[in-house]
């Protein structure tokens, strides 16, 4: 079997978009220290009007706005290894590709309004409370697609039954922890007071995020792993084969 | 659209309940449900409203009407020659009854569209008033129907074209879905022109 | 997928007893675990989103369109909790909408049509979560959570989100325009040519429903007997008819390229029949359900 190119830059992308996305989270004034809820419309204005935060926002969610789908292309590397995934359908496998575009799409949306109530910071405060609103909520409840890809990946690794699985167990088991870690951000609309529950509380944005993270680090380094034994083990099946077509 | 399985099943089963696939009739009673569902409401407001409906109605011109179903009707019958010419292996014949249908459809929706312009022009667009908000919907879906009808008389010619297919069946559920948009027609027809 | 192939030839013993073991025993030996998986995934969604939607939010049927903004106020402090917690649960489950895009997908594969169908089914309604439901959610949680918004925004919330529910139309149109062309393509008998059909039904409601966009008040408004009831009965009868299928489909499943077996009527390994009957392997597991 000829093997097709490409599939190691997808791969090692991964490293290359977690550096750029790290730098825009920690450029955004928003998050080091997370906007509160209870921020009033005044404030929430100053904080869009205040230059020295303007330039910030604007260029770590111009930097959002270009890498935010960037995972794509690795996730899709998932994708190909659930199909060679000991499973006798390939539904598992188009579950996974359909969340890998969900996730980014939402992310979107809310960097889409972050950037419009930067725009016009001179917005009646109102308004841009709004905007600012939209954009946490839809940031923070961006977890439907994200719990779905992970308990698919799951599922697909329990059912990969095979003495050599593509994923090792445990990668099945850490991917429904980080699943459970999600769901609290769902809730966010009802707190509206600091607190672990709001949005710039524990579990919804460090836990939210820390579990975000980590995942994109573990999966991204077993992704690794299984690409380059699949690459060892397939080189030497070649060089056998050639062996084998020369005595 | 199969014709090899469409060839079987023609093969396997003896007398055929109705003319062409059942499942066209389950569309065709399925869609003649849904627009009963459109007349249910339409008549319900028509109620309602009775005077202002009179009035704006007495703007539409029953003649240019009259023509659309009269048109509508010929292209009913020679879409029914062109199964009958099928039927006996004429299919020359029958592809030129194809082709004639298509054609009373276009003169249908050009009169339709001229119609529409005609109104738009006098003022009563789709949501200036009541009863054309009604007409316009009517009309419009009618008219999306029979824009879909063109593609199933594309997918009867080239049934008719080639010897190797000419499923007689796929020919008669074309001609099904074209009677039912002309059946469709008639109701539209006589709810919005003819009822005072 | 070569694992097991022979295991559909045979027939499968599940053991009595608990319904816990039953899912286990359905979760380790039956061949269609994915299939049954995805679609028990199907009925807890649909069953998840009458619940949220019907019943705790009262988004559907949709609000009055012509409410004015103190109207808008009044209906937002009137659902507040609702709001919040129903669109909390659908932020977490509205992902299992994947599981029906997936089958759906993989029953066009199991079609005689070229893949591109279902890749294309499976992009187009993907998509479609996101303006089709999830603005909606996200919109009304963000008027939901507080109330002292300045009605004028609370009023532009309000048409945002009902707008981009109800209004989200190409996505369905083409999609189900997709699945129609591919049935009535199809050799294989995958699915009756009458639900080819009724796609064409499908796809016709999300033209009734643009004049949602023009119309404040009325028939042909958002929550408009044309606009939204008719088109919702169309929608039940089309979503009824393509759950029953999809689990014909999968009872039928026999794993081939070939044109699909019938199913064999009077079998003696009844699938719903419980305790300790012989079950083939095309028997419906609960095993999705447990998840």
């Amino acid at each position: 079997m000829k093997r097709a190119d490409g599939e190691l830059i997808l791969l090692w992308t991964v490293p290359a978009l977690a550096l750029i996305w790290i730098s825009a989270f920690f450029l955004f004034p928003g998050f080091i220290h997370p906007m509160s809820p209870e921020m009033s419309s005044n404030e929430v204005a100053a904080f869009y009007r205040d230059s020295s935060n303007l330039d910030r926002i604007r260029g770590s969610m111009i930097l959002f706005n270009w890498f935010c789908v960037g995972m794509i292309p690795a996730l899709t590397l998932i994708v190909m290894q659930i199909r060679r995934m000991a499973h006798r359908t390939p539904v598992l496998s188009y579950c996974m590709l359909g969340c890998t575009a969900g996730g980014p799409t939402l992310f979107l949306i809310a960097n889409l309004f972050w950037l419009i109530a930067a725009f016009r910071p001179e917005r009646a405060p109102d308004q841009t409370q709004m905007l600012n609103d939209l954009a946490w909520v839809t940031f923070t409840t961006a977890v439907p697609f994200l719990i779905a890809q992970s308990v698919v990946i799951a599922l697909a690794i329990y059912l990969d039954r095979q003495p050599e699985p593509v994923f090792r167990p445990w990668v099945a088991h850490f991917n429904l922890v980080v699943a459970a870690a999600l769901v609290p951000a769902a809730f966010v609309g009802l707190a509206m007071k600091d607190g672990v529950m709001a949005w710039n509380g524990l579990l919804p944005f460090w836990v939210k995020n820390a579990a975000i993270a980590v995942w994109i680090v573990v999966m991204g380094v077993e992704l690794g792993r299984v690409i380059y034994r699949q690459r060892a083990a397939e080189e030497s099946e070649a060089v056998e084969a050639v062996a084998g077509a020369g005595a | 659209m199969t014709t090899s399985s469409v060839k079987e099943a023609e093969a396997g089963k003896a007398v055929p309940f109705v003319p062409g696939q059942p499942d066209m009739w389950f569309f065709a009673l399925f869609e003649t449900l849904v627009f009963t569902a459109y007349f249910v409401v339409y008549m319900f407001a028509r109620m309602q409203h009775h005077e202002a409906f009179l009035q704006s109605q007495a703007k539409l011109s029953l003649s240019i009407g009259t023509f659309n179903t009269l048109v509508l009707l010929v292209s009913s019958w020679s879409m029914a020659r062109c199964v009958k010419e099928a039927r006996v292996g004429a299919y020359r014949s029958a592809l030129t009854n194809a082709f004639l249908t298509a054609s009373f459809g276009v003169v249908f929706l050009g009169s339709k569209i001229y119609e529409w312009v005609r109104e738009i022009r006098l003022g009563y667009g789709f949501a200036s008033d009541e009863f054309f908000s009604y007409y316009f919907f009517l009309t419009g879906i009618h008219a999306l129907h029979l824009l879909i009808g063109f593609v199933v008389l594309g997918v009867v010619v080239h049934q008719l074209r080639s010897p190797e297919r000419r499923s007689q069946n796929l020919v008669e559920t074309g001609a099904v879905y074209w009677h039912t948009v002309d059946f469709l027609w008639v109701l539209v027809f006589s709810l919005l022109y003819v009822v005072r | 997928m070569s694992a097991a192939a022979t295991e559909t030839e045979t027939l499968l013993e599940s053991p009595g007893g608990s319904p816990l073991r039953r899912i286990a025993w359905h979760w380790r030996h039956n061949p269609k675990r994915e299939l049954w998986g995805a679609w028990f995934t199907i009925i807890a969604f649909y069953n998840v989103f009458t619940v949220v939607f019907f019943i705790m939010t009262h988004t559907q049927p949709p609000p009055k369109p012509w409410l004015d903004a103190h109207g808008v106020v009044r209906w937002f402090d009137g659902y507040h909790n609702a709001l919040l917690i129903g669109f909390g649960v659908m932020f977490v489950l509205t992902g299992m909408t994947v599981a029906q895009n997936a089958l759906i997908a993989y029953s066009m594969r199991r079609m005689s049509v070229h893949p591109g169908f279902g890749y294309a089914y499976l992009v187009l309604y993907s998509l479609a979560g996101v303006p089709g439901s999830l603005l909606l959610c996200i919109v009304l949680t963000v008027g939901a959570m507080r109330p002292d918004r300045d009605p004028a925004l609370m009023s532009w919330l309000y048409d945002f989100a009902f707008l981009s529910y109800v209004g989200t139309m190409g996505v369905f149109l083409v999609g189900s325009l997709v699945w129609m062309t591919a049935i009535l393509l199809d050799k294989n008998n995958v699915f009756p040519k009458w639900f080819g059909y009724l796609n064409l039904c499908n796809a016709l409601t999300e033209v009734v429903v643009s004049p949602a966009w023009i119309f404040h008040r009325g028939v042909f408004a958002w929550n408009g007997l044309i606009a939204w009831w008719i088109d919702m009965v169309v929608f039940g009868v089309y979503t009824g008819a393509f759950i029953s299928l999809l689990r014909n489909m999968i009872q039928r499943e026999d794993f081939g390229t070939g044109p699909l077996p019938e199913l064999v009527p009077n079998k003696p390994n009844k699938p719903d029949k419980p305790g300790k009957a012989k079950r083939g392997p095309d028997s419906p597991s609960t095993m999705g359900a447990a998840r």
